[in-house]
């Protein structure tokens, strides 16, 4: 229990004043007397303000829940401030968290207010934030509440949505509506041609000046449209390269993270079903669905991914995934079975896109003779010809560049995807 | 090692350095006369820690080392009343930077209260200087030492309206 205890300060003006009159009224040394006198003010002032109330301490911080980037606020909550003076907090460190101000550390007389800790995350994951010591002081530095521990809350921090966005068509929509042009003629908007009126036409769709001049009557035909079908495989297997957050360099894991979430929102946006699969030790799997609050629940998923030095690589991509899925594979592509895997759900009838994710995370600045710089290209020379294995077998594979990576093959596959397959 | 911790402000690192030269300032008063070595380096080392950690009780030492040398000279002349200022203002350093860590500013407010604190506590020593030099205690009528504890009462009092402060 906690009470209030005279500070260091109160001690050694007392001390001075009683040892400084005390010595020098009984020695008769004049110099104490009047050294001593102005620690006398200080320790009788000092003693005369003591509080006696027991004081309850919380603090609660404003959001749970942030991007990486943002910021919230630490607010301290005192049940009784009587004779209380001055109020100093001191925030732990964390990883990957900054705080306002620098350091943790601050103080403020309670005439100003009690004083607010601004926390701002600076990596996407579970953060532990708010563990702090809390100290109170009363008029003159006197007497001292604490210092006492306070707890930690936890916060959410999601990956920053990295600007994203898209013109490319999803190659093979298969829902019933939706924002992307269906490859079957239907009820949509989308122009598509002019075609001889046949029985069961609507009447709305004759085009007139055509059925005028032709002299036989004309429909306009349109484009369904539809969303798709999107699935997100994230490899939560390994984080190569050091992480700055987003203020300094991403790692394996940052990238992948931070692409799946600008991918989840773009596709949620335009009206998609997004599903996601997070390969890792602890992996999770998130089905298909769209909407605000199903984006909250991808990005928050994505925020819980931790890496596990035992986790293995699954032999096969279990997604459930329809032929007119497209399955996005964000991953730096370092494991074997993983590229076998994404290889058989290619082979299965999905539209599979392996967005390389590894970025500059295995160039380093070392020696290149350096036996750790040596098995790092080593490895990367692997994983290239990996992928170019996976290409070749019609799996294309793109770096994550931001926003229009995935135009180029998205049009591609379309194209592919319109022409009519022969099956031996 | 470290002489400061990192991200410690530069009014810190300045009221830790006063608290390392205030005390040996005010042993240096006396030269040419110079104390005992063993004096001199009781006050430095314990100024030294003091000034690494303002809550120490090494705080305690280097003012009882001063002021108990000076006691020792048997002499109150005007350098003892900068004595008391710079023990005072040592106190009051180690004081404002008792408040929190290192790495904590100093609050210009809280600065400007103790400045205020530190005027009023310095009232009395004038008071005390002119009494042990000018009286002799055995001459002295009765009713002047009553008449000199009103008079410091009623300084206490103009000074803390004249410094007084908000929060004060």
């Amino acid at each position: 229990m906690t009470t209030w205890r005279p500070t260091p300060a109160l001690v050694r003006a007392c001390l001075l004043a009683l040892g400084g009159v005390c010595a020098g009224v009984v020695l008769g040394q004049e110099v104490l007397v009047v050294v001593a006198a102005p620690f006398v003010v200080l320790a009788v002032m000092g003693l005369a303000g003591r509080p006696r109330q027991s004081v309850r301490v919380t603090a609660r911080i404003d959001h749970h829940r942030l991007h990486e980037g943002q910021g919230t606020t630490s607010r301290l909550d005192v049940d009784d401030l009587t004779g209380v003076e001055h109020v100093t907090r001191t925030a732990a460190a964390t990883a990957h968290v900054v705080t306002d101000p620098a350091y943790g550390a601050t103080g403020a007389l309670i005439g100003d207010g009690l004083p607010t800790i601004g926390f701002s995350p600076r990596r996407w994951g579970r953060r532990a934030i708010g563990a702090e010591r809390v100290a109170l002081t009363s008029a003159w530095a006197g007497w001292q509440w604490g210092p006492f521990d306070l707890p930690e809350h936890g916060l959410t921090v999601l990956p920053q949505t990295a600007p994203y966005d898209s013109r490319a068509e999803v190659p093979q929509p298969d829902g019933l509506v939706g924002r992307h042009r269906s490859r079957r003629l239907g009820s949509g908007t989308d122009f598509e041609g002019i075609r001889a009126f046949a029985t069961g036409d609507r009447l709305k769709r004759i085009n007139w000046p055509v059925s005028l001049r032709t002299g036989e009557l004309h429909v306009i035909t349109t484009r369904a449209e539809q969303d798709a079908g999107v699935w997100l495989v994230v490899d939560g297997l390994r984080d190569i390269g050091a992480s700055g957050g987003i203020d300094g360099a991403a790692s394996s894991l940052d990238l992948t993270v931070r692409a799946a979430a600008a991918l989840a929102e773009h596709h949620v946006r335009v009206g998609d079903r997004v599903g996601l699969l997070v390969v890792a030790a602890d992996g999770s799997r998130v089905r298909l669905g769209s909407g605000p609050r199903h984006l909250h629940r991808l990005q928050g998923t994505l925020a819980r991914i931790r890496t596990d030095a035992r986790s293995v690589a699954p032999e096969r991509l279990d997604l459930g995934a329809g032929a007119g899925s497209v399955v996005h594979v964000l991953s730096p592509m370092l494991f074997t079975p993983l590229v076998t895997a994404t290889a058989s759900l290619q082979r299965s009838g999905a539209s599979v896109v392996v967005i390389d994710t590894l970025g500059e995370a295995m160039t380093g600045d070392r020696g290149r003779l350096e036996l750790p710089s040596l098995a790092a290209r080593m490895q990367r020379i692997e994983r290239d010809d990996r992928l170019r294995h996976l290409a070749a077998a019609g799996t294309p594979v793109v770096p994550w560049r931001g926003p229009g990576t995935l135009d180029t093959v998205l049009h591609q596959l379309a194209r592919r995807a319109q022409v009519p397959r022969v099956r031996a | 090692m470290r002489v400061l911790a990192p991200g410690t402000t530069g009014p810190v690192a300045t009221l830790r350095a006063m608290l390392l030269l205030l005390p040996c300032a005010a042993l240096a008063l006396a030269l040419p006369e110079v104390p005992h070595w063993a004096v001199v380096a009781g006050v430095v080392v314990s100024s030294a820690v003091w000034a690494r950690t303002p809550d120490h009780a090494a705080g305690v030492v280097s003012l009882v080392l001063v002021a108990g040398w000076w006691a020792s000279r048997g002499v109150v002349d005007w350098r003892v009343l900068v004595v008391a200022v710079l023990l005072l203002v040592a106190h009051v350093c180690a004081t404002l930077a008792s408040y929190g860590p290192p790495t904590m500013a100093v609050d210009r407010r809280l600065a400007r209260l103790w400045f205020s604190r530190a005027l009023l506590a310095l009232v009395p020593v004038p008071v005390a200087w002119l009494a042990v030099r000018g009286l002799d205690p055995e001459l002295a009528p009765s009713w002047l030492w009553l008449a000199t504890g009103a008079v410091v009462v009623v300084l206490l009092l103009a000074t803390a309206r004249v410094t007084r402060t908000d929060q004060a």
